[in-house]
């Protein structure tokens, strides 16, 4: 992150790959993710493949940049699977009855899900770990409450064309991820909001010392991961036609892991939106590749196992941090 | 004169105990709501056998936990090693015959160390690790056995009935849940854990090998697992289970808080863990008794979870919280 602007080329030495391991790594992975799906099976490249892969990564694109403003922030939200879950089944459940609204209506209650998280953490001094997933367990009643444990089926096609509809040969979901990825990105590295929310991530102390409403910050980044979790959960919908309250299940570690494996640091203050997609084609792509080589759940949540605890070794800035709990 | 001293002495020692432990007041206000509610079939043989059973599943798995709890850090890990260990069980029986069961609190402890060795030296907030870990011991579990639940026979003798209408993994869980207060009670390694929880740089700088106790409190957290899954794995139906549940994971973390032990560490211990799951269990099989449909009391469990929190983190003044 701190890299000044040298006007010589940089050289290839160790010492700029290991200031730029950061950036390197994630890409070297991918490289290697890729190639070695490609060589096992041929149809990965392939434009049927890719658009596997799209569909695979988008959604799971938008809940992680707000998963990963909360990880900027030091803190952690384990309830975007759940939140993605219902907000998936409000958008199937109410279609019927209010039309378009649903859209709105969804991201509100989000919203207002991610402030409850912020207030538990930032109010009532509730690690945020704890608070979000005694929230989680919340919303899984609601969801089971909600959809009485059956099927939904999404049937407006034109609810489903938010996702599903082709533009320049790509589906709409590509557009809506690649959106929110640019605002999120601009959003961290370009506003006040972003350069605040480094900044309490970084370091807590400091960021009130310094006229920072540290606990307005992380009740807003707690209501913007929420609201990306939502939008992320509608379309959601909107590709999948249809679900249960098996959606998201066993999200939670995948999701941690594409953060942590773009390069943001758990500790708070290092990485950033940007790179969390590096990290998201990671682990999507794993997913989906070992998915079209009919390798089961079982390696799966192995793999992202491992990457996780790794990934998380690997970024974790140890000069740092004295305590860690 | 002696008399009203002495007395007094008792009122005072209750009012002190009711300080120290609150939930003591939350259980008596349970056992009397729910029993002037249902007065027949609260306190029924068949109710009480019910609440014991649950009582062993909740209290075998918090009671591990409580030890990490005590330094401030997380272990979620405790669902993992029962898995995977009744998996191993599975698979060493034709070799080991009988002794397979020892296979439980080997991985137990094999995950504590390393745990522990990778949250000490590496740095990992120890909830993500643990968690991540959780993650890979299912997978494992699920690819060893092929995807189905595995059933092991030859360790009915744990269920054997003793007693009338009290579970027989109850009598087996009574002298864990001894060691584990004693442990907390007569060793010095409870003393230092809880130095470490209340002030880490303190205990470091008061000459406290922090690393290698830290080490020690997730082998611990292990080991009573582990011990406590040989029960629980023929309490749960005798086989290795396949599909993790958010409710398994979250329910002992409601017991632990819920009797006391606050999640940043430094007070508490097995004895109020204990509290803690007699009472979950007596709000939760009065809440099953009433008319409500099983999702809200999915949801007030994870509400009671936030209440519990809030209520143990009072009075934490100067502490970061991420």
């Amino acid at each position: 992150m701190i890299q000044e602007k040298s006007m010589t080329r940089p050289k290839l030495s160790p010492e700029w790959l290991r200031r730029n391991m950061a950036t390197i790594g994630p890409i070297t992975f991918v490289i290697a993710v890729v190639a070695v799906f490609q060589i096992i099976n041929p149809f990965f490249l392939s434009y049927q493949g890719f658009i596997t892969l799209v569909y695979a990564m988008s959604y799971f694109l938008i809940a992680s940049c707000g998963l990963t403003f909360v990880i900027l922030t030091g803190s952690f939200d384990f309830s975007v699977p759940s939140v993605l879950r219902l907000s998936a089944l409000i958008s199937v459940m109410y279609i019927e009855k209010i039309g378009f609204l649903v859209i709105p209506l969804a991201l509100v209650v989000c919203l207002v899900i991610g402030f409850i998280n912020g207030i538990l953490l930032a109010k009532f001094k509730v690690p945020s770990f704890l608070a979000t997933l005694g929230i989680s367990i919340v919303l899984e009643g609601i969801a089971w409450y909600l959809s009485k444990g059956h099927l939904q089926l999404m049937h407006n096609e034109t609810f489903r064309s938010l996702a599903t509809s082709f533009l320049l040969g790509l589906p709409a979901i590509f557009y809506w991820g690649m959106g929110v990825w640019i605002i999120c990105t601009f959003l961290a590295l370009a506003t006040a909001f972003g350069r605040r929310t480094y900044a309490v991530g970084g370091n807590l102390q400091g960021a009130g010392l310094s006229d920072i409403n540290v606990a307005r910050q992380r009740i807003y980044v707690f209501m913007l991961s929420g609201f990306l979790s939502g939008l992320a959960g509608i379309l959601y919908m909107s590709q999948m036609g249809g679900g249960s309250v098996r959606i998201g299940a066993d999200m939670a570690i995948p999701l941690f892991a594409s953060v942590v494996a773009g390069g943001t640091a758990l500790t708070g203050g290092v990485g950033g939106p940007h790179r969390t997609i590096l990290g998201v084609i990671i682990i999507t792509w794993i997913q989906a590749g070992m998915a079209m080589l009919a390798i089961g759940q079982d390696i799966q949540m192995i793999t992202f196992g491992l990457i996780a605890i790794g990934m998380s070794i690997a970024t974790m800035d140890r000069k740092r941090i004295k305590i860690v709990k | 004169m002696n008399n009203r001293n002495s007395k007094n002495k008792v009122f005072q020692r209750i009012k002190q105990t009711l300080k120290m432990h609150p939930v003591i007041i939350v259980l008596l206000a349970l056992l009397i709501i729910f029993g002037s509610i249902y007065p027949d079939r609260f306190f029924s043989p068949i109710n009480i056998k019910s609440i014991l059973r649950q009582f062993v599943t909740l209290m075998l798995f918090a009671l591990g936990p409580t030890f990490v709890v005590l330094t401030g850090s997380l272990d979620l890990s405790y669902v993992g090693v029962w898995m995977l260990g009744g998996v191993l069980v599975w698979m060493v029986k034709p070799i080991l015959g009988i002794f397979a069961i020892i296979m439980i609190p080997v991985v137990g402890v094999t995950t504590g160390f390393l745990v522990g060795v990778i949250q000490t030296k590496a740095k990992i907030p120890s909830f993500i690790l643990t968690l991540s870990l959780l993650m890979t011991y299912t997978g494992l579990a699920a690819l060893l056995a092929e995807g189905y639940p595995r059933a092991v026979e030859g360790y009915e003798f744990i269920t054997a009935p003793i007693i009338r209408y009290v579970p027989s993994t109850f009598l087996w869980t009574i002298p864990i849940i001894a060691a584990a207060i004693f442990f907390m009670k007569y060793t010095r390694i409870c003393v230092y854990l809880n130095a470490i929880g209340s002030n880490e740089e303190g205990a470091r700088l008061a000459g406290i090998n922090v690393d290698k106790y830290k080490i020690l409190a997730f082998m611990l957290s292990g080991g009573f697992t582990g011990v406590g899954a040989i029960i629980l794995f023929q309490h749960l139906g005798g086989s290795a289970q396949m599909e993790l549940k958010l409710n398994t994971l979250v329910w002992p973390l409601v017991a632990i808080v819920l009797g006391g032990t606050p999640l940043t560490g430094g007070s508490g211990g097995p004895q109020r863990t204990l509290l803690g799951a007699i009472t979950f269990t007596i709000f939760y099989r009065g809440l099953y008794l009433s008319a409500l449909h099983p999702t809200m009391v999915t949801l007030l469990v994870g509400v009671l979870l936030i209440v519990a929190i809030i209520i143990s983190a009072r009075g934490l003044k100067g502490v970061t919280v991420t």
